[in-house]
């Protein structure tokens, strides 16, 4: 795909040409524009170098490990860690954003193999779940210190981890909460505030899949509780939808996996004995074909995407809550066809008005 | 009052994480020299796993005559989180006497309590019975030449009595904490080094 001052450059040609923009123009709007930086050739062999500089004193630090004494392994782990978040913060003096966003993404993931490693070097028996939760934590300490969705990202991603990790008393039927449930929409709110599109794609991954950590209530009424996340999440949708403009993708991105997890939620709440029926798989099947006319509208090809698998979902539960009865199945099926078709016939008449 | 600047907050962050790293290993350490020290009989339990290490994986298990019932207040398979184990002396080194849902219940089972749970298996003659405890500690890292070494030894008599000890360390909180483990003649203690 050309990039985007590739393409500005052929229209402008094509707009001097028609006499639409002054030739003196040219150079004043391509340099207001840009050019994204690029790497030359010596800087990427560096970076090559460097990381396989990396590797090897793993490897051979790797090698010589039970040689080494712990108290000499603990302070190799810390010299990591430390070194990763030096970096991050000499990258901070300088202005370099990428690098620093780098290096404290690295800095929590060297944080949460220490934990691991610390705990093997000195034979700390421990919980993982307590271990995940820690270091997911750590991360979002220093994704906060350093203004980084990076590391943000990270920590959710350790955070989730520690909720579906065997904490040794799940499956009694005990009622509880995973942590995703407080921190995936404070994770949603981070990702608009810094406007990251990568910690804006994971929170909202976070917000789909943190009903399945409330233990008790899952077992107890799966249902009533996927009902209640369809419409928190298309809530969310509408506020994301609503903030696009101001937030630009990251909300656009949330936007797309709130409808996602709606969908997919209120689809799964029609598979317990309360809400079965073809009431329910109708009711499905007109949210999703709403959401394709919604993704089409807004050009938001996820939320359509959404809508078209949500269609055929929705179909198939249809037919199998009717059973056999192929003459009602067609009738369903033309009641339907004709709505959408009206629908869409009133939606054009009032464009054309 | 201005934020001190990015370099300053991601220095002062990394900081206060190695020193709550330091922090913790120091306070393991501290509660596991001051700990009560117990000897609990253990066996060969599943070998080594992949990407975790040179260790010996093993089971706190005690086996006893056909008939002999269970220790009273006994769990099941899994742990129970609010459950503490009684240890007794007997001989050379410990024996789970019961288990409670506090710590006080315990202490009247036995000369010291732990958290922890108790596992039993009763079964009928010839079978022996089988008390096994979790502790939350089942491993110990060692060189790959003493994993294997005591990995051997432990390993030929898996579903037998005892072939080795764990010398545990019993801290005022109660939790368990691995101090070495002996078996066939070698023993492997935690240091610094």
């Amino acid at each position: 795909m050309a990039s985007y001052r590739r393409r500005l450059e052929r229209d402008l040609n094509d707009w001097i040409d028609r006499g639409l923009v002054p030739a003196d123009s040219r150079a004043a709007i391509l340099d207001s524009v840009g050019e994204g930086r690029r790497l030359d050739a010596a800087t990427s062999l560096a970076i090559v170098g460097g990381l396989l500089a990396g590797v090897a004193v793993i490897a051979f630090v790797a090698a010589n490990w039970a040689e080494i004494p712990r108290i000499a392994r603990f302070a190799l782990v810390l010299a990591a860690f430390l070194g990763a978040a030096g970096g991050a913060a000499w990258a901070a003096c300088g202005g370099r954003e990428v690098t620093r966003q780098v290096l404290l993404a690295v800095a929590a993931l060297v944080f949460a193999a220490a934990i691991g490693l610390t705990g093997q070097i000195f034979d700390i028996a421990g919980d993982p779940q307590a271990a995940l939760r820690a270091a997911g934590l750590a991360a979002a300490l220093l994704a906060i210190a350093g203004r980084s969705p990076w590391a943000a990202t990270v920590g959710l991603v350790l955070l989730g981890f520690g909720d579906f990790a065997d904490g040794g008393g799940r499956f009694d039927g005990a009622w509880r909460f995973g942590w995703l449930i407080g921190v995936a929409p404070l994770a949603a709110g981070l990702a608009l505030w810094w406007r990251s599109q990568a910690l804006a794609h994971v929170a909202g991954i976070a917000c789909v899949v943190a009903v399945l950590t409330l233990d008790g209530a899952l077992r107890a009424h799966p249902e009533r509780l996927f009902l209640a996340t369809a419409a928190l999440l298309a809530a969310g949708a509408a506020g994301a939808r609503f903030l696009r403009d101001r937030f630009e993708a990251a909300a656009g991105a949330l936007y797309g996996w709130f409808v996602w997890g709606g969908l997919i939620w209120f689809g799964a709440s029609g598979f317990g004995d309360d809400l079965k029926g073809v009431g329910h798989s109708i009711a499905w099947l007109a949210l999703a074909a709403g959401v394709v006319a919604l993704g089409r509208h807004d050009r938001q090809a996820p939320v359509t995407a959404a809508g078209v698998l949500g269609l055929l979902a929705a179909g198939a539960s249809l037919l199998f809550n009717l059973g056999v009865g192929l003459m009602t199945s067609a009738a369903v099926f033309a009641g339907a066809a004709l709505t959408a078709l009206a629908v869409a016939w009133a939606m054009k008449g009032r464009k054309a008005a | 009052m201005t934020l001190p600047g990015l370099p300053v907050r991601i220095l002062a962050a990394a900081a206060v994480l190695a020193l709550g790293l330091v922090g913790l290993v120091v306070r393991e350490g501290m509660a596991r020299d001051a700990g009560r020290e117990v000897v609990l009989p253990i066996t060969g339990y599943d070998p080594r796993e992949l990407l975790t290490g040179h260790y010996v994986r093993f089971q706190f298990r005690s086996e006893y005559p056909p008939g002999t019932p269970c220790p009273p207040g006994k769990g099941g398979y899994l742990r129970r989180g609010d459950a503490w184990v009684a240890l007794t002396r007997r001989g050379d080194h410990h024996e789970a006497t019961g288990a409670a849902l506090s710590k006080a219940a315990a202490l009247k089972l036995g000369e010291i309590a732990v958290r922890g749970d108790v596992d039993c298996l009763d079964r009928g003659a010839p079978e022996t019975t089988w008390v096994v405890l979790n502790l939350g500690v089942d491993k110990l890292h060692a060189d790959q030449e003493q994993a294997q070494a005591i990995e051997k030894i432990m390993l030929a008599t898996r579903d037998g009595p005892a072939t080795g000890y764990a010398v545990v360390s019993i801290g005022v909180d109660g939790k368990a904490r691995l101090k070495g483990v002996s078996a066939g003649g070698r023993r492997v203690d935690l240091d610094w080094f």
